[in-house]
């Protein structure tokens, strides 16, 4: 199936919001400004806890992960254990932004999210075609 | 000088470059050009996106000169910047070569009002792409306007203008007028995808989301570990319910000259063939299931009945088609690979319902149109038989759905008669002559309508004070 600009473009709407969470995560840490801190954390947060829900029967709208080519690039970069740690930190942050300890942490962060951002723009300038495993998965089930 | 930072000035005088060049020339098309209302309202997105875009890059490089261990980070965030500003810019020279002389601006004012009485369509406007591909699209624009708001977060005085859709038309198409009925599927997309947005969701829409996510339940069964391969089914179910949503959603709006229409570019593409059209693969459900969802349609809403006496070749294979047993549908990943049929059948048993429902629900009733249409017909035929343009004898016009049902009846069966009349027997299977007066036929449907938009208008002013004052005046 060739790969149309929608596609890419799901890959490009993940890079930038990835981006959107580092700006606001690098206001935070080095400028010491948090106006866009929580607004950002709380959408990726909100997200994040979305892929762990079964999505089928959701109506809910999150901004990020709801797509085959956002948690294609999720399960790319991130393991499962790093899901876990960016859920952790986030909240750690959300729950104390002033705490010396959570600037620290919230560094971790801004490396996971640009991580994300970076294979997002990867995809999107090499889009891949629809995984092996799924193919297999639905001709299994034909 | 902090390592890097050359580089990362290298980045952001390109990207400058390219941003203050697209600024330039959307203002310089505004100048020199006309444009539908739309397309103005994309320019200047893009103008004051661009300088902002100017502004924050300064911005960016007082961060790397202050903190150097970020220097990687910004140089990324720029390569983003710069990979949004090229989809923007696969949509800026399309838009400006759509100017009104080189699309069919009639149809398009039509299409813009018909889509101001959908329901929450209110305040949309459809911006015209000329596309050198030869198939008629909507492009996406929930993910550009994602991406816009996630740039606003950083770039804060450019917000995407709200309510604004992209069309594309085949740039050889852009004068011709009965294949351009194809633009109210593509409107059709516009519409679900706003649909989609609504907050606090459509009722209607919510019980379709529902039916697709029981569907894929059906499929996977509750709780499925499987999330990427239910991503991609969910994906393939959302493709094949767009479609036939927007079929509907065109049918009511225009009736059955879209189906007519829609027959004449599948055939074109070559996807009516036997096989092909009993085929559904990832991104569209069968021709066949298509059709039958429009004679359902047609049939419903007495438009059948209406055109019980047209059989053109057209109709008889739409008709054909839509009798297509179930049983012969067949899903295909792939050229080769078949898919699972079971989603195929939970579509259709779970989801269509659904979207007749929403099809319904979000357009105006079909009666009166089709009332219309009944009286004006043989009054537009009579007009086009004798080579003029479609017009009334009393002050109420004809209205613009009928006019174009009207017409391409009558370019379907009656064309060949006019040929004879004005060119002679010798002249009927002259390919050139058969193409000459399919124009003209065109050009007069055309015509009828903005005359009958513009009649509209007037009736409409009837009783202001700038009525008054332009009966003075005259």
């Amino acid at each position: 199936m060739p790969m149309d600009l929608q596609d890419r473009a799901q890959y490009l709407s993940l890079a930038l919001f990835s981006q959107k969470v580092v700006s606001a995560l690098m206001e935070y840490v080095d400028e010491n400004k948090n106006g866009k801190l929580r607004p950002s954390l709380a959408e990726a947060l909100d997200s994040l806890l979305q892929t762990k829900r079964p999505s089928v029967n959701s109506q809910r709208k999150v901004a990020a992960f709801t797509t085959y080519e956002h948690l294609r690039t999720l399960e790319e970069v991130w393991s499962a254990r790093e899901r876990a740690e960016a859920i952790r930190v986030i909240r750690a942050i959300l729950r104390t932004p002033k705490d010396p300890k959570t600037k620290r942490v919230a560094n971790r962060l801004i490396d996971l999210f640009s991580k994300l951002q970076n294979q997002a723009l990867w995809n999107f300038e090499q889009p891949k075609p629809v995984s092996p495993k799924v193919m297999t998965r639905l001709c299994q089930m034909a | 000088m902090p390592d890097g930072l050359a580089d990362l000035l290298h980045d952001a005088a390109v990207l400058h470059r390219f941003v203050d060049f697209i600024e330039e020339y959307c203002k310089e098309q505004e100048r020199s050009q006309t444009y539908v209302d739309a397309s103005g309202l994309f320019f200047q997105y893009v103008e004051k996106l661009a300088a902002g875009i100017k502004q924050e890059l300064g911005g960016e490089i007082d961060r790397a000169t202050q903190f150097p261990a970020r220097l990687p980070i910004l140089r990324r965030n720029i390569l983003t910047l710069k990979y949004y500003l090229r989809l923007l810019h696969a949509l800026i020279k399309p838009a400006a070569d759509a100017h009104t002389l080189t699309i069919p601006a009639p149809l398009i004012d039509l299409a813009a009002q018909q889509l101001q009485k959908v329901e929450g369509m209110k305040g949309s406007s459809v911006v015209i792409l000329l596309t050198p591909e030869f198939m008629y699209f909507q492009r996406p624009h929930t993910d550009i306007k994602d991406q816009a708001r996630f740039v606003e977060s950083f770039i804060p005085n450019a917000s995407f203008p709200p309510k604004l859709g992209f069309i594309e038309l085949p740039y050889s198409q852009g004068p011709s007028f009965f294949t351009n009925l194809a633009i109210y599927h593509e409107i059709g997309h516009f519409v679900y995808e706003e649909l989609s947005n609504f907050d606090p969701p459509h009722a209607n829409f919510t019980a379709l989301k529902s039916a697709m996510a029981r569907s894929l339940s059906k499929v996977f069964g509750q709780g499925s570990k499987d999330r990427q391969a239910q991503a991609f089914a969910g994906k393939i179910i959302e493709n094949w319910t767009q479609e036939i949503f927007c079929d509907l959603f065109a049918i009511r709006l225009l009736g059955p000259a879209f189906s007519l229409a829609l027959v004449e570019i599948l055939g074109m593409l070559g996807f009516l063939s036997r096989s092909a059209s009993v085929r559904f693969n990832p991104t569209h459900p069968a021709s066949a299931c298509r059709f039958a969802e429009h004679i359902r349609l047609l049939e419903a809403d007495t438009w059948l009945k209406a055109i019980k006496d047209i059989k053109p070749e057209q109709m008889k294979l739409l008709e054909k088609l839509a009798k297509e047993p179930r049983a012969n549908y067949s899903f295909y990943l792939d050229d080769k690979r078949r898919g699972p049929d079971s989603l195929m059948h939970a579509f259709l048993d779970v989801v269509v319902p659904a979207i007749r429902t929403l099809a319904c629900r979000v357009t105006s009733k079909a009666a009166p149109v089709v009332k219309r249409f009944d009286r004006v017909r043989r009054d537009v035929e009579d007009c086009l038989r004798v080579g003029v343009v479609p017009h009334t004898t009393s002050s109420s016009s004809h209205d613009p759905v009928s006019i174009i049902n009207s017409a391409f009846c009558f370019y379907l069966t009656s064309l060949p008669r006019v040929l004879e009349e004005f060119e002679g027997v010798e002249a009927k299977n002259d390919v050139a002559k058969h193409s000459l007066w399919t124009k003209r036929l065109e050009m007069w449907t055309m015509k009828a309508i903005e005359d009958s938009q513009i009649q509209d208008r007037l009736r409409r002013l009837k009783g202001t004070a700038l009525w008054s004052f332009l009966e003075k005046k005259s």
